[in-house]
């Protein structure tokens, strides 16, 4: 399971799309809530996607920026959920 | 799949409707004209437990299942002609209640949920502003910390039980690089500085359910009733919203229901042209349109308890049921009138303020038209 590519790919193909931004890829440190690339509605559909990919269950007070910022942190916030750490 | 609910579920709707049809239905039509607020129904219903059906027994509360406290308000809407009085609870209820009770911390629980629950307080939640309504995470208000406590500043607008609240979850900014992931909610006393509710706005319906503007010049907020962590704000707001687009409608199922009663009565003792109106195609036909939707609404609002119930997501559903319901609801009152006649247009047989009040439904929680963009957006579109 290579956590940042299914991501990216989900970033780029169902997210970004929707608000006309031409992206072709993703940076893993790049901040995607001031580039855009995910808004209010946005990271509705990011968070179904996740629980239903990776199996997880992200509750409501997960959703701060610290674990949605960045593709880099959104690996470790998942990472942590699989493993069961948070 | 069953469809059946318990004998204990149907008799608390029962008991709701009795109780609402008892003590909640004097004097709708002068408190409407007046546009005033009964702090003593909201404590005949607190007493009766309205206000704590969900939460937990620690705080006042049954401990309800989703389901049957839908069934409840249900019964509500059936029997209480007051819907600004619903509205008012359902807003405590859903929007500042909820929130506090999913997200606070256990102090914050016990200093606040036992008094909403109780009746003692009333709750307001303040999200919208003058210049953010649909755009709802276009917030100006800004939240600075300061050490020990934060500084807010800022102006909300259409918040409903504003004038009497004694507790505010209000939503401001700590952080405007974030957009809508630097908001943050705060639980904010009637008696903190800098906190100032204006005079009240004066409505088309729901004029019993009070609504005023809240300015908060340097409102001084400790740390500890900042709710759940900075930036959580608006995961808390999508959290309630999808309880408000669910829960709140409820009640008007009951209406819907109590209407569509009330219209099979008429069509049977009206007569025209020696006959029920009831026997007039024209008139039993918008009898069974009131049937058709009453039932579609019910099915599609219990499918979004059933998934709050079992802990999944709902984004979609909520909106699909807010959109139907709040727009069944007004054509249902379109079609009370109408079956009515002229007496349906007078505002003794209340069917007028149904419809005053109806048309709000399409309007708070997200307008029909931002429901739409959010299927469509789950849609894929």
């Amino acid at each position: 399971m290579n956590i940042i590519s299914e991501l990216e790919n989900f970033l780029i193909t169902e997210v970004s799309v929707d608000y006309g931004l031409d992206k072709k890829s993703v940076a893993s440190d790049e901040n995607l809530i001031s580039s855009g690339i995910i808004d209010s509605m946005g990271i509705l559909k990011l968070v179904s996607f996740m629980e239903k990919n990776f199996g997880i269950k992200i509750n409501n007070e997960d959703i701060v920026p610290e674990n949605f910022q960045t593709l880099n942190a959104l690996k470790e916030f998942v990472e942590k959920k699989v493993k069961k750490i948070i | 799949m069953d469809f059946d609910f318990t004998s204990e579920q149907l008799e608390l709707k029962i008991n709701t409707i009795k109780f609402a049809q008892k003590e909640l239905n004097e004097n709708v039509i002068l408190r409407d004209r007046e546009g005033s607020f009964s702090k003593d129904l909201w404590q005949k219903c607190a007493d009766f437990g309205i206000l704590g059906f969900p939460f937990p027994k620690e705080y006042g509360g049954a401990d309800c299942d989703i389901l049957t406290t839908l069934l409840i308000m249900e019964g509500l809407g059936c029997g209480c002609k007051d819907s600004g009085l619903i509205f008012s609870i359902n807003g405590q209820m859903w929007t500042v209640q909820m929130p506090i009770f999913h997200f606070g911390t256990p102090e914050q629980k016990t200093k606040y949920l036992s008094k909403l629950c109780s009746g003692e307080w009333i709750g307001a939640n303040g999200m919208t502003e003058p210049g953010s309504g649909s755009d709802s995470f276009a917030l100006s208000t800004t939240a600075k910390l300061k050490g020990d406590y934060y500084l807010l500043n800022g102006a909300k607008t259409f918040i409903t039980n504003a004038p009497t609240a004694d507790l505010f979850i209000i939503f401001a900014t700590t952080d405007k690089s974030k957009g809508f992931m630097g908001i943050t909610a705060f639980l904010v006393e009637k008696g903190f500085p800098g906190l100032k509710v204006s005079k009240e706005i004066e409505k088309m319906g729901l004029k019993t359910s009070p609504m005023a503007e809240v300015i908060l010049e340097d409102c001084k907020v400790p740390v500890e009733n900042r709710l759940s962590k900075e930036g959580n704000g608006a995961a808390i707001f999508n959290d309630g919203i999808e309880w408000e687009r669910s829960c709140m409608l409820a009640s008007d199922i009951g209406v819907m229901e109590r209407q569509l009663k009330e219209c099979v009565k008429y069509a049977k003792e009206r007569r025209q042209f020696n006959k029920p109106i009831g026997k007039f195609q024209a008139i039993a036909n918008k009898i069974v349109d009131m049937k058709v939707r009453l039932e579609t609404a019910r099915l599609i609002l219990y499918k979004v308890a059933w998934l709050k119930k079992t802990q999944n997501r709902a984004g979609m559903e909520a909106a699909l049921a807010k959109l139907y319901l709040s727009e069944s609801l007004v054509k249902s009152c379109l079609d009370a009138i109408q079956i009515h006649g002229g007496y349906g247009y007078t505002t003794e047989y209340e069917l007028e303020r149904d419809l005053r009040d109806s048309v709000a439904s399409t309007l708070y929680s997200g307008t029909s038209e931002i429901q739409k963009n959010i299927i469509a957006e789950y849609l894929g579109l």
